[in-house]
């Protein structure tokens, strides 16, 4: 008798938590590198103010150190995620493939990869916060924390989706600039007029939540949806693309 | 053994020049052989230095900027970047593909200097290759005052990071964990290495890109050359090049790994 659907993708899950526990390496960076880079440039980062948009407060003067602390820890778990996403993809093509002609479903194992970025993105985005909250606490701890996981979990599927179409060095390179790039410049609310293209990148709808939990008391849910809107057509995507790479293997 | 596979037999310079070369055209035939990172070499400094120069044309002008506009100092910034981060990467995945590989070879004869000057080579090479497309990158859309010293700073930081690369992978020679030291490493230093942030404290100097960027800037603005900077920049990559070859050693004779 097959096992139920649900059963076998929570045995991937588990296995794939097991490969992680079996790397202690592995879990002491992810552990390590988010307290490290937040924690560094905490303590550094200016205290002058600088003029910033927030939803519900219009233009407002905050200091440099809570507005980028706000803006890090996002970016922390998109880079997490996106680089963890595209080495479990890269480590796990092959095993997936056999795993499918043993009798695994696609949609099996693709929900048991994605519940392992979420717990990559979950770890990088609650050590960052856990470091950022000694100098700077969010307004609405909870929401900012969810739009940092969804930053986290969004990335990771990029990654995931670069795992299956990029090369190892490719994808590395475009997990190392993009966070970077659309968490930090495009999506920096010191910016009154954002360029058009910050509105179709992976970080958009995620920090713009994160920076009004962050910096103001009130969430608009407009952005939470579009995050999770954005998340689910990332999803599907990557999902397609998995399924084309099983069936081919 | 062949006399060019065993340098204890008396190979003469010729021998080793010849290994070395053969040893680098390796490297090289090994990168090439995916057309896409050839591409990607070529498109991404593009893509970043542009992408850096659109996204902070919308900043507000930052008072204690000196240099060009918002967009100039974005494209600048996203130079420096580009080649510190593509050589770093490639130093990394470099030296994670020869531990274990070059430590077969010098159970076979090979001695570590070779085998370090020739993976060492591939660096170099790289380095000057991401370095020069950064700088042609650049000088689409900004005007150096001085294009060979900014292409010299671009050098010197992608050789830099090229060297820590290479140390990163031979300390942790896995490619997931090596990426995220690196991700991380790249990230904070070109963050606050980059002037955008007015910060003042004596731990900038410590970040591998503080001396290439200062270089860089008044090379890129001003035309001049920074010879405090440029020594201090050399001394760096020198201090990073006696790290790298000492931790390479050491794992050459450990069976790949740094004991």
């Amino acid at each position: 008798m097959s096992r139920p659907r649900t059963g076998r993708a929570r045995t991937a899950f588990e296995m794939g938590l097991r490969e992680y526990a079996r790397t202690p390496v592995l879990l002491a960076l992810l552990v390590f590198l988010p307290a490290y880079f937040v924690g560094v440039l905490v303590f550094l980062l200016p205290e002058s103010s600088v003029p910033v948009e927030v939803a519900g407060r219009g233009t407002v003067a905050v200091p440099s150190s809570e507005l980028y602390g706000i803006l890090l820890v996002p970016l922390v778990s998109g880079l997490v995620g996106g680089v963890a996403g595209l080495f479990l993809m890269l480590a796990a093509r092959s095993a997936d493939g056999r795993l499918v002609v043993a009798g695994y479903r696609p949609v099996e194992l693709l929900v048991a990869r994605v519940g392992l970025l979420a717990v990559a993105g979950a770890v990088a985005a609650v050590v960052s916060l856990g470091v950022l909250s000694v100098e700077v606490v969010p307004e609405r701890l909870g929401w900012f924390a969810l739009a940092s996981v969804l930053a986290g979990v969004t990335y990771g599927l990029v990654g995931t989706l670069a795992g299956l179409v990029l090369s190892r060095l490719a994808g590395v390179y475009l997990l190392l600039f993009a966070p970077m790039v659309d968490v930090f410049f495009f999506q920096n609310p010191m910016v009154s007029d954002p360029h058009w293209l910050a509105a179709y990148l992976p970080g958009h709808f995620a920090t713009e939540v994160a920076v009004d939990a962050g910096l103001s008391a009130s969430v608009a849910l407009e952005p939470l949806g579009w995050a999770v809107a954005y998340l689910a057509t990332v999803g599907v995507v990557t999902a397609v693309a998995y399924y084309r790479t099983m069936r081919i293997g | 053994m062949p006399e060019s596979a065993n340098p204890a037999t008396g190979a003469g310079r010729a021998s080793r020049l010849r290994r070395l070369r053969v040893g680098v055209a390796s490297h090289v035939r090994a990168f090439v052989r995916t057309p896409l990172n050839v591409a990607l070499l070529v498109v991404l400094p593009v893509v970043v230095v542009e992408g850096y120069g659109t996204a902070m044309s919308a900043f507000p002008q930052l008072p204690h900027l000196a240099g060009g506009t918002m967009a100039e100092t974005g494209r600048v910034n996203g130079a420096i970047y580009a080649a510190a981060f593509l050589a770093g990467i490639l130093g990394l995945f470099q030296s994670i593909s020869a531990v274990q590989a070059d430590e077969r070879l010098r159970i076979c004869g090979y001695d570590r200097a070779e085998l370090f000057a020739s993976r060492l080579a591939s660096v170099v090479l790289g380095s000057t290759l991401v370095a020069g497309v950064s700088t042609a990158a650049l000088w689409r859309s900004v005007e150096l005052a001085a294009p060979t010293a900014a292409f010299g700073a671009l050098t010197l930081a992608a050789l830099i990071y090229g060297l820590v690369g290479m140390l990163v992978g031979a300390v942790l020679p896995r490619a997931l964990e090596g990426s995220l030291v690196l991700v991380f490493l790249v990230d904070l230093d070109d963050f606050l290495s980059s002037g955008l942030l007015d910060v003042e404290s004596p731990v900038l100097k410590l970040l591998p890109l503080h001396y290439p960027h200062d270089l860089f800037q008044s090379a890129t603005f001003e035309g001049s050359v920074a010879t405090g900077d440029a020594l201090l920049g050399a001394a760096y990559l020198g201090g990073v090049f006696l790290l790298a070859l000492g931790v390479y050693v050491r794992v050459t004779g450990e069976g790949g790994v740094l004991a």
